[in-house]
């Protein structure tokens, strides 16, 4: 075990993984998601799928949230946005993969710039029913605009096209999610390397002593929201490849409600903690089908029990999560990183 | 002590349970069930699948399909699209059912892609009319007339009931924003224009609403005679407290999952008068299946009271169970097979729980033949029955 921080250099202090070992291990990470389609089954994949996804839409919810302490009840529209986008830009237009997903982005992101704009004056709470508004707005543009999204009967996507193949199936959309992601946490990490991602965090840290240290906390607030927004319209666009089929029902609030759970629970201003929030929420359902699914082969009665409990098992982790770890998942691990790191010591 | 050792006794009792794993035997038929225990249609999605599981107990009592029993493997989705995603992904792939019980509008039809694709023959309990166009759902069944049928023969129970009076019926539509309350809404416009009806507003009603009172007021302002309310049973009873409590004098009807005991034994004086239309009999009507279904109702849930919805998901088995078994004489109890077995369906009796059901390759509308009920003195009263023309350009809408 190593003891003590020796940075002899600034590139080693701005490191993001400060041994050898870290790095290792990630690799070594990358190279069992990138075999896992051969020999996991179909379902299994697609709850991958989805978990990917929700890790790229909370790491984007994370950067508007717990970075830039903005918070914002946007996301389902913006998943949205870039759902409907995809249809449009893929069904319609024909376009390939990797051209569709980053305009669907870029749409979503101006979307959350014009939602963005309350922010100049409202703060907290009230930034946050004033983005509820960017929800409502968006679902009923998505309802009524009949000859664009096919209004409730929803529109379908045709299967993602890359290279000239298309990759309709679970097994293949996997490998061109698992890149999305892994390149846009990658760029996600580093922005709070760089003047943009430590400008937001001094607004949320404290936004006027920002304004007066230069900061122009306006123009960077509406940064916040346009790269999250573009985060989530990324996500949206996924979803729209691997669900095939949208419509308005695909994205009621209680999504928005699910993902800054997810953030919460798994660690607000961290990248990990998107990660570890994502996964949680998203196996939350899949752990309590498993147990009821057990429980209902012998007693066919009980087949609605658990399902009853997803609700009040997500409001009493949330809870609890902000009672005895309020820094989520993510700093719980940090603790016990450092448990073992330092030693025999504690501190 | 005690209380610990029987907690102690009974959490071990389910670890055990849980783990233990479900072995249904080799010829058992697995069948995929897609139900709404917990959503916001869990009001008529619950006894639905007590009718359908109840009813698959009594199949496999009574010889099963041509001696191999029916291994229901079923899940609740709380009328979410990505989890019926999930679900039928999981049901198809890894337990590979070959015929799925689904449930709500919006999934059944979002799900089309997979179904056809996956050859799955998939009954909804959805009457949506694209539904019953097998040129754009080939794989999609349902066991009642389509929701724009009902809605027309409705219609014409207006014009009946307006009688001579002078002036034409004022109708008003209100429904939800989603593909299940918008799904007959066209073909009613369509068809109240043709027999000389007005329809004169469309009110939505936003997803769980506690409110109707505005929508009514607009209502009252144009001096609506006659309203179809297009959401289930919870949202008919608030709008019918609320019309109480306006003093409207409207007449009420509702669509096949708004009207039933529930709405009866939910509302009830305000639901005296209200009409609704009914696929499938009362609970406890005198027809040759009653019997059945009372019976597996009584030993199952003897403390609950039946309505119609159960006797709708004993009527869904009883049809699909058809199909298997033919399938299965056939020799091609998969996915294809089921289809063309119950393409065979030719006016097949469920014992008087439903209309006689048809299926064709090209139409799949088991029947055009509605009944109207009206609740009188707290009871259900047949008080019409519409059998629509067979029109093709009908078809799918």
């Amino acid at each position: 075990m190593r003891c003590g921080d020796f940075r002899e250099s600034y590139s080693e202090d701005m490191a993001i993984f400060d041994s050898r070992l870290p790095r290792v291990l990630l690799g070594l990470l990358l190279a069992l998601l990138a075999a896992l389609p051969a020999f996991a089954t179909t379902y299994w994949l697609d709850v991958l799928n989805r978990i990917f996804i929700a890790i790229i839409a909370a790491t984007g919810l994370n950067i508007v949230t717990g970075f830039t302490g903005l918070i914002s009840l946007g996301t389902a529209a913006f998943l949205a946005v870039g759902g409907y986008t995809t249809a449009a830009l893929a069904g319609k237009a024909g376009l390939p993969f990797f051209v569709v997903v980053p305009l669907s982005g870029a749409v979503a992101a101006l979307v959350g710039l014009v939602f963005g704009i309350p922010s100049l004056r409202l703060k907290g709470l009230y930034l946050a029913v004033a983005t509820l508004a960017a929800h409502y707005v968006v679902e009923f543009t998505v309802t009524h605009w009949d000859s664009m999204t096919g209004g409730v009967n929803g529109i379908s996507v045709p299967a993602a096209r890359a290279g000239g193949l298309a990759l309709g199936d679970d097994r293949h959309i996997y490998y061109l999610i698992l890149v999305l992601l892994v390149g846009l946490l990658f760029f996600a990490k580093n922005l709070f390397r760089t003047k943009v991602g430590k400008a937001f965090v001094a607004i949320r840290d404290h936004d006027i002593s920002a304004e007066v240290m230069g900061v122009n906390v306006f123009r960077y607030k509406l940064l916040a929201f346009a790269v999250s927004s573009f985060y989530i319209g990324v996500a949206g666009s996924l979803l729209a490849y691997q669900a095939r089929i949208i419509s308005p029902e695909n994205f009621p609030i209680t999504v928005a409600i699910d993902y800054l759970g997810m953030v919460i629970i798994g660690g607000l201003g961290s990248i990990l903690g998107s990660i570890y929030g994502a996964i949680f929420i998203t196996l939350l359902p899949e752990l309590l089908r498993l147990g009821n699914d057990a429980l209902a082969a012998h007693w066919p009665a009980a087949m609605g029990l658990f399902s009853q409990f997803k609700s009040i098992v997500f409001g009493l982790v949330v809870v609890l999560f902000l009672m005895f770890e309020p820094d989520g998942m993510a700093a719980r691990w940090h603790h016990v990183k450092n448990y073992w790191k330092l030693y025999p010591f504690s501190y | 002590m005690a209380v610990t050792g029987k907690l102690l006794g009974a959490s071990l009792a389910v670890a055990v349970a849980a783990l233990l794993p479900s072995h249904p035997r080799a010829q058992d038929i697995k069948i995929g069930g897609i139900f709404d225990l917990t959503g916001v249609t869990a009001d008529v999605g619950k006894p639905f699948q007590q009718g359908v599981i109840d009813a698959v107990a009594f199949v496999n009592e009574n010889g099963g399909v041509n001696g191999k029993k029916i291994a229901l493997v079923g899940v609740d989705y709380g009328y979410k699209i990505d989890q019926a995603r999930a679900a039928y992904k999981r049901l198809v792939n890894d337990e590979k059912v070959v015929l799925i019980q689904g449930w709500g509008t919006g999934d059944t039809e979002a799900l089309k892609e997979f179904v056809t694709q996956d050859k799955i023959p998939y009954f909804s309990g959805s009457f949506a009319a694209p539904l019953s166009d097998p040129a754009k759902f080939p794989y999609n069944f349902f066991v009642a007339p389509t929701y724009s049928d009902q809605l027309r023969a409705w219609l014409a129970w207006v014009k009946k009931d307006w009688g001579s009076k002078p002036g034409t019926a004022k109708v008003a539509f209100m429904f939800g924003d989603n593909a299940y309350g918008r799904a007959p809404i066209a073909a009613g416009k369509a068809y109240a224009k043709e027999i000389g009806v007005d329809v004169v507003d469309e009110e939505v009603l936003p997803p769980n609403f506690q409110d109707a009172t505005s929508q009514l007021l607009t209502m009252k302002q144009k001096a609506v005679d006659y309203a179809y309310i297009n959401v289930t049973t919870s949202g008919v009873r608030l709008v019918l407290g609320d019309a109480k409590k306006l003093g409207l004098g409207i007449k009420f009807g509702s669509n096949p999952y708004g009207f039933s005991e529930i709405l009866v034994a939910v509302a009830g004086p305000l639901a005296e008068g209200v009409t609704g239309v009914m696929p499938d009999v009362p609970y406890g009507d005198p027809v040759p299946a009653m019997k059945n279904v009372e019976a597996m109702h009584q030993r199952f849930r003897p403390s609950e009271k039946g309505d119609t919805m159960y006797v709708r998901g004993f009527s869904y088995v009883l049809v699909w169970s058809e199909a298997l078994k033919r399938a299965d004489k056939a020799g091609q109890l998969n996915g294809p097979g089921i289809k063309a077995a119950a393409e065979t369906l030719r006016d097949f009796s469920t014992g008087g729980l439903t209309q006689p059901v048809s299926y064709t390759s090209t139409d799949h509308r088991p029947t055009t033949t509605t009944a109207i009920y009206q609740i009188k003195g707290g009871k259900l009263v047949k008080v019409a029955e519409y059998t629509l023309p067979r029109k093709p350009d009908w078809l799918g809408l």
